[in-house]
C-alpha cells in the first residue's frame, strides 16, 4: 500500500478480562483506500473497527489518525464518522436532524444546516425524505440516512460496522456498489468490518483478513485470491469455498496423489519433498471436467449434482466431497464418473499441521 | 345449544367472555363503588342513615359546605404543595438515581434493587420510622442538623406548624423515589448503546448526549413516571396517619386526608364523597395523560 498514512495501528492489544480479543495488530491504512477488515465473527474485526473510533480503549500499543497518536482522545474529538449496524438513527429525530446532528453540535446556523441536509440528501437519494422519522422509512432508506449523517461531517475517515448486513440480497448488491461510489466520489479513507468475504473482496482496494484476534494476511483482494499464506485464508477467500484434500507427493516430488476414493494423481508446479504428507487446495472453479480415459485427466465419481442453470455444482461421492463448478450446459449425472484436471499453477499446497502454504521450489 | 358451546370453545365467544369477565369485575369493585360515591356526595348521609341505600337528597349542600369549610384553602394548598413538591424531589433524585446505576459497575444492578426495599414496605412500618428519625427529642435528622451546625436548637418536625407537612413530605419522598428509579432506570435500559455511541462520534459531550439523546427518548417514560407519581402521591394516607394525623391544627392534613377525617371521625360521609368526587376528577386528569404519554412511543 502506498500513500500518506491515515490510520496505523502499531503493536495493538486488547484484552476483555481473560480475552484477548487483538493480538499485537500491526495496520497501515493510507489515505484514500477502502480498507475492508473481515473474517468470521468474533475474530476481532469490529473490535479492532471500535478501537479506531475510540468507543472501546485498547490494552496496549498506539493508534494513530492522520499522524496523531488518539489512544486518550474521546471518540467526539477524533472526527471520525461511523455507519453501525443497526443504523443507529436517531428515532425522535426527522431525517433532516438525523444527518444534521453533528452540525448542530458544532454550532453552525440553522440555514447552513438546512442547506447541507438538501445537498445530501441529493447525493443519497432522500430528497423528499428530510421531514420523516426513521420508523416511516425502509430498510433501504434508513441505511442511505446512516450513510448521510456520516458524509455530511467530511470527516478524517468513514467507519462502516457491517451496513449492509440488515438488508436483503438484491438491495445488498446495489448499495455495496452506491457505497463505492460514494467513496470514489469523496475521496475519502473508509476502513469496512464485514464477515461477507464477496463484500471485501469487491469493494475493497485492500482486504484484511482476521482470525481469533490476529492479522491472517492482508493485500488487494486478488492477491489474497490467488496466494493465500495459509489454509484459513485459502478457506475464507472464495465462493464456494476451496476444497482442502489430504494428499501425498509423488515419488518424483511433482505430482500429488489426492486421498479421494479414485486416488487421483495431480501435477503441482514445482516440486516438493517425495511422500510428503501435505494438504492439496483446489478452487472448485480451476477443477475442468473432461473424458476420464483421457491422457491427463483424472478420473472422480459423481455423487450429486446441481444444476442452477448458469453453472453446475458437482459434488464427488467421497468424504468429505470434492465440489467442482461447470458450466451449466455440463449434463453431468449422479453416479457418473468424470475425468478432472487442474492447472499446476492453480493447485495450493499446506502444511496439514501448521496449515502455512508451501512454498514449491522450482515454482 | 350446539352452536353456542362451539362459540364459546373456538370463536368469538369465548373471547367476549373474558372480556365481559374483567368488566364485571370491574363494574362490581370499582365502577359501582364510584358511582355510589357521586350519589351520596349530593346526599345527607351520617352514622344514623348509613345503613339504608337510599339517602335523602340535599343538591350541592355538601360541595357548599366543603368549599366553604375554614379548612378547605388550607388543605388545597397542602395538597398541592404535598404533592408538587413530592413528586418533583421523587422524580428528580430517582432519575439521577437511575442515571448513576445505568452507569457500567460492578454490582451496579444489584445496589438498584436493594433500593427497592424501601418501596416495598408498608406506609405505616415507614411513617413510624420516620417518626423515629424526626422526632424532636431523640430524632437523627435533627442530631446530624445539629452536629452540622445548620439550626441551633431542635426542630420539633410533627408538632410544629410549619414543619409538619414538610416531615411528611421528607418521608413520602424516600419512599416513592425507589418506584421512580426503577421505572426511569428500565426507561434508560431500553435505549440502545448505539445510539449514544453515534452521538458520541457525531461530536456530542456526556452533556449534550444526556439533552439530545436521553431525555427525548425518555419523554414516554418520564410521562407516564409523572402520573403515577401524582396519583400515588394522592392516594398517600398511610404516612400521614403515622406521622401528624393531619395535625397539628389542620397544618398537615391533605384533600385525601381530610375525606377520610369527615367520612370515618366526623360520619359526614356526604362531605367525605365530595373531597373523593373532586379527587376522581384530578385523576381522571391525570390518567389521560398518562394513557397519551405511553401510547406516544418514540421507539423505532
Amino acid at each position: 500500500m502506498t500513500g500518506t498514512p491515515q490510520i496505523e495501528f502499531s503493536d495493538v492489544d486488547k484484552h476483555y478480562g481473560s480475552f484477548h480479543a487483538l493480538k499485537s495488530i500491526d495496520l497501515t491504512i493510507p489515505k484514500g483506500q477502502f480498507v475492508a477488515l473481515v473474517g468470521p465473527s468474533g475474530c476481532g474485526k469490529s473490535t479492532l473497527l471500535r478501537s479506531i473510533a475510540g468507543l472501546e480503549k485498547i490494552s496496549s500499543g498506539t493508534i494513530r489518525i492522520a499522524g496523531q497518536t488518539v489512544n486518550d482522545i474521546p471518540p467526539r474529538k477524533r472526527d471520525l464518522a461511523m455507519v453501525f449496524q443497526s443504523y443507529a438513527l436517531y428515532p425522535h429525530m426527522n431525517v433532516r436532524d438525523n444527518l444534521t446532528y453533528a452540525l448542530r453540535l458544532k454550532g453552525i446556523a440553522k440555514d447552513e444546516r438546512a442547506k447541507a441536509a438538501d445537498d445530501v440528501a441529493k447525493i443519497i437519494g432522500l430528497e423528499g425524505l428530510l421531514d420523516r422519522k426513521p420508523k416511516e422509512l425502509s430498510g433501504g432508506q434508513r441505511q442511505r440516512v446512516a450513510m448521510g449523517r456520516a458524509i455530511i461531517r467530511q470527516p478524517k475517515a468513514f467507519l462502516f460496522d457491517e451496513p449492509l448486513s440488515n438488508l436483503d440480497a438484491s438491495l445488498r448488491v446495489r448499495m455495496r456498489k452506491e457505497i463505492r461510489a460514494l467513496h470514489d466520489r469523496i475521496g475519502s479513507t473508509s476502513v469496512y468490518v464485514t464477515h461477507d468475504q464477496i463484500e471485501a473482496m469487491t469493494m475493497a482496494d485492500h482486504v484484511v483478513v482476521m482470525q481469533a484476534g490476529v492479522i491472517e494476511q492482508q493485500g488487494p483482494p486478488l492477491e489474497l485470491y490467488e496466494r493465500p499464506v495459509n489454509r484459513f485464508v485459502a478457506g475464507f477467500i472464495g465462493s464456494p469455498a476451496m476444497n482442502f484434500v489430504d494428499a501425498t507427493v509423488t515419488d518424483d516430488g511433482t505430482k500429488v496423489v489426492l486421498e479421494l476414493q479414485s486416488k487421483p494423481t495431480i501435477a503441482i508446479a514445482g516440486q516438493l519433498e517425495p511422500g510428503r504428507k501435505v494438504t492439496a487446495g483446489l478452487r472448485p472453479e480451476h477443477i475442468e471436467t473432461g473424458d476420464p480415459s483421457a491422457q491427463d485427466m483424472a478420473p472422480i465419481m459423481i455423487g450429486a449434482a446441481e444444476a442452477t442453470g448458469a453453472t453446475t455444482y458437482l459434488f464427488s461421492d467421497d468424504d468429505p466431497e470434492l465440489i467442482i463448478v461447470t458450466d451449466g450446459a455440463n449434463l453431468i449425472k449422479q453416479g457418473e464418473t468424470v475425468g478432472f484436471s487442474i492447472a499446476p499453477e492453480r493447485v495450493h499446497l499446506f502444511d496439514p499441521g501448521s496449515g502455512r502454504a508451501l512454498t514449491q521450489s522450482g515454482g | 345449544m350446539n352452536r353456542l358451546m362451539t362459540s364459546l370453545r373456538d370463536g368469538i365467544g369465548f373471547d367476549t367472555l373474558l372480556i365481559f369477565a374483567a368488566l364485571a369485575y370491574l363494574m362490581a369493585f370499582a365502577g359501582l363503588p364510584l358511582i355510589y360515591n357521586i350519589i351520596i356526595s349530593f346526599q345527607q348521609v351520617d352514622m344514623f342513615s348509613l345503613g339504608s341505600l337510599f339517602h335523602q337528597a340535599v343538591g350541592f349542600e355538601n360541595y357548599a359546605a366543603v368549599f366553604h369549610d375554614p379548612l378547605a384553602w388550607r388543605v388545597l394548598v397542602n395538597t398541592v404543595v404535598f404533592t408538587l413538591a413530592s413528586v418533583f424531589f421523587q422524580f428528580t433524585i430517582g432519575f439521577a438515581f437511575a442515571l448513576f446505576f445505568n452507569q457500567k459497575f460492578p454490582g451496579a444492578t444489584w445496589f438498584r434493587g436493594l433500593f427497592l426495599a424501601g418501596w416495598v414496605m408498608p406506609g405505616l412500618v415507614v411513617g413510624v420510622l420516620w417518626n423515629w428519625l424526626l422526632s424532636g427529642d431523640f430524632g437523627v435528622i435533627n442530631y446530624v442538623l445539629l452536629s452540622l451546625g445548620l439550626i441551633s436548637e431542635p426542630i420539633f418536625w410533627r408538632s410544629d406548624v410549619d414543619y409538619s407537612l414538610i416531615a411528611v413530605i421528607l418521608a413520602n419522598i424516600w419512599y416513592g423515589m425507589p418506584f421512580n428509579m426503577i421505572l426511569l432506570a428500565v426507561g434508560l435500559a431500553a435505549i440502545p448503546d448505539d445510539l449514544y455511541e453515534a452521538a458520541e462520534l457525531d461530536g456530542a459531550n456526556a452533556v449534550q448526549r444526556f439533552f439530545t439523546i436521553t431525555l427525548p427518548m425518555m419523554r414516554a417514560t418520564i410521562g407516564a413516571v409523572l402520573a403515577l407519581g401524582i396519583i400515588f402521591t394522592l392516594q398517600q394516607f398511610d404516612l400521614f396517619a403515622a406521622i401528624t394525623s393531619g395535625g397539628p391544627a389542620g397544618s398537615s392534613t391533605v384533600a385525601q386526608y381530610w375525606s377520610w377525617q369527615l367520612s370515618f371521625r366526623e360520619f359526614d360521609f356526604g362531605r367525605g364523597a365530595v373531597i373523593s368526587v373532586i379527587m376522581i376528577i384530578v385523576v381522571l386528569g391525570v390518567s389521560a395523560i398518562y394513557v397519551r404519554s405511553t401510547r406516544a412511543e418514540t421507539r423505532l
